[in-house]
């Protein structure tokens, strides 16, 4: 019996011994699938980015607060702002959402609905979320296929493109992504000093005027429960709340409101 | 492994069916392939039919069960594994691939054992495994 268990224990401990031996060879690099997974995702990053661009504001007035905003989370939680592309389009649905290979696309209607930066804030963390947390690749990967887009970014139909586009801007991730990217907001508003729970206050009012201008409220519309959502967001929030500093004066945000009102597409 | 071929001489019906108990763990692994466990229930099914046939068929169905059984938790562990990564949010990293191999390794090694062994069986001699022998012979009483 001693000499079989004996058998048996060196029989496990070579398995797990090669396993772990073999796991120290960096076979995604060797395999190359780090690399093509980052060159398809930059190129579809920069396809999808193509079919907004012409809506793009450039005007320094809304940039710059906006800018301001993100560089907070940013620095606060240790993330690369470089890597990060922020844009605003002349859109007038509430909506904001991420393409791959970091480009955050938020909507001129978004922040001219948003009540106060903390709302508009914790909008954009969520979407930094999804990028942080690879969802949008996960997402692409799950319902495109690894195929499909490699063979979109080698000169695929324009018509698949703008159709996967349409997809990521218009529907949500699985409800256990946008769980996790609802946490990961509340986390990162914290680290920044901002209010963690007025992305819940933004759903939980978007959610309420759905059926006057449900037209409109692509990004509530798309996220289904906003109630449930605003829900665990409080409750997660609670005793998170640092120091508040915002980073917007009131009186900025007021003119970052006006100046994207007035605002077009250059 | 252990060959052993002066206890007990079996009779050319009894080599045949011990040696089959291996060749079922192959036709059906590679029959299912994808699920780690056709194998084992074929073997398993196999077993039944025999467990009141004699000592040296009795014995032979028992090793490739435990076998069979040990390569299951591999399998399945790996099996259950790559579906995450197809239909989940699971990722393919360094640990995954190296785990496939591992368990690609030993699925070899037991392949080749197997064949050896039903091939040795035939001829009517008793090839005893590392450990699974031993652990056979525990279950399996004359």
């Amino acid at each position: 019996m001693k000499k079989i268990l004996l058998q048996l224990i060196i029989v496990i401990g070579l398995f797990f011994g090669t396993w772990f031996v073999l796991s120290q060879v960096n076979w995604m690099k060797l395999f190359r699938i780090e690399k093509i997974t980052k060159t398809t995702e930059e190129k579809l990053g920069d396809l999808f980015w193509e079919i907004y661009k012409d809506k793009e504001i450039k005007d320094t007035a809304v940039t710059k607060p906006v800018d301001s905003i993100l560089s907070r989370i940013c620095s606060a939680n240790r993330i690369d702002q470089s890597t990060i592309k922020l844009h605003i389009v002349d859109v007038q649905d509430v909506n904001a959402f991420a393409l791959p290979n970091g480009h955050i696309v938020v909507n001129k209607g978004l922040i001219l609905d948003a009540q106060d930066e903390g709302e508009l804030a914790g909008v954009m963390g969520h979407e930094l979320a999804h990028l942080q947390e690879k969802h949008v690749m996960k997402k692409l990967v799950k319902e495109v296929g690894l195929s499909v887009l490699i063979s979109v970014t080698t000169g695929g139909g324009g018509g698949e493109v703008a159709e996967i586009a349409r997809m990521l801007s218009s529907s949500a991730y699985d409800r256990k992504l946008e769980k996790e990217a609802d946490m990961k907001s509340v986390d990162y508003m914290t680290m920044a000093n901002l209010p963690p729970d007025h992305l819940a206050n933004f759903l939980y009012r978007l959610g309420q005027n759905a059926p006057d201008n449900m037209r409109y409220l692509t990004w509530v519309s798309t996220h289904p429960d906003s109630k449930e959502r605003g829900e665990y967001i409080v409750e997660y929030s609670k005793g998170k709340t640092r120091e508040l500093k915002p980073v917007l004066a009131s009186q900025t945000w007021q003119q970052l409101k006006t100046a994207v009102g007035a605002t077009e597409a250059e | 492994m252990i060959i052993d071929n002066t206890s007990y001489s079996p009779t050319d019906h009894e080599a045949e069916k011990a040696s089959n108990s291996y060749l079922m763990s192959l036709v059906a692994a590679i029959a299912g392939l994808p699920l780690p466990i056709i194998n084992l229930i074929a073997t398993f099914i196999f077993y039944m039919g025999n467990r009141k046939g004699t000592y040296f068929v009795r014995w032979h169905c028992t090793q490739a069960l435990l076998s069979q059984f040990s390569l299951l938790f591999m399998n399945s562990f790996g099996f259950w594994w790559t579906v995450s990564i197809i239909f989940s949010d699971a990722v393919v990293t360094n640990y995954y691939v190296a785990y496939v191999i591992t368990v690609v390794l030993f699925n070899l090694i037991e392949f080749i054992a197997t064949i050896y062994t039903a091939i040795h069986t035939r001829k009517g001699e008793h090839v005893q495994w590392w450990l699974y022998g031993d652990l056979t012979n525990l279950i399996c009483r004359r």
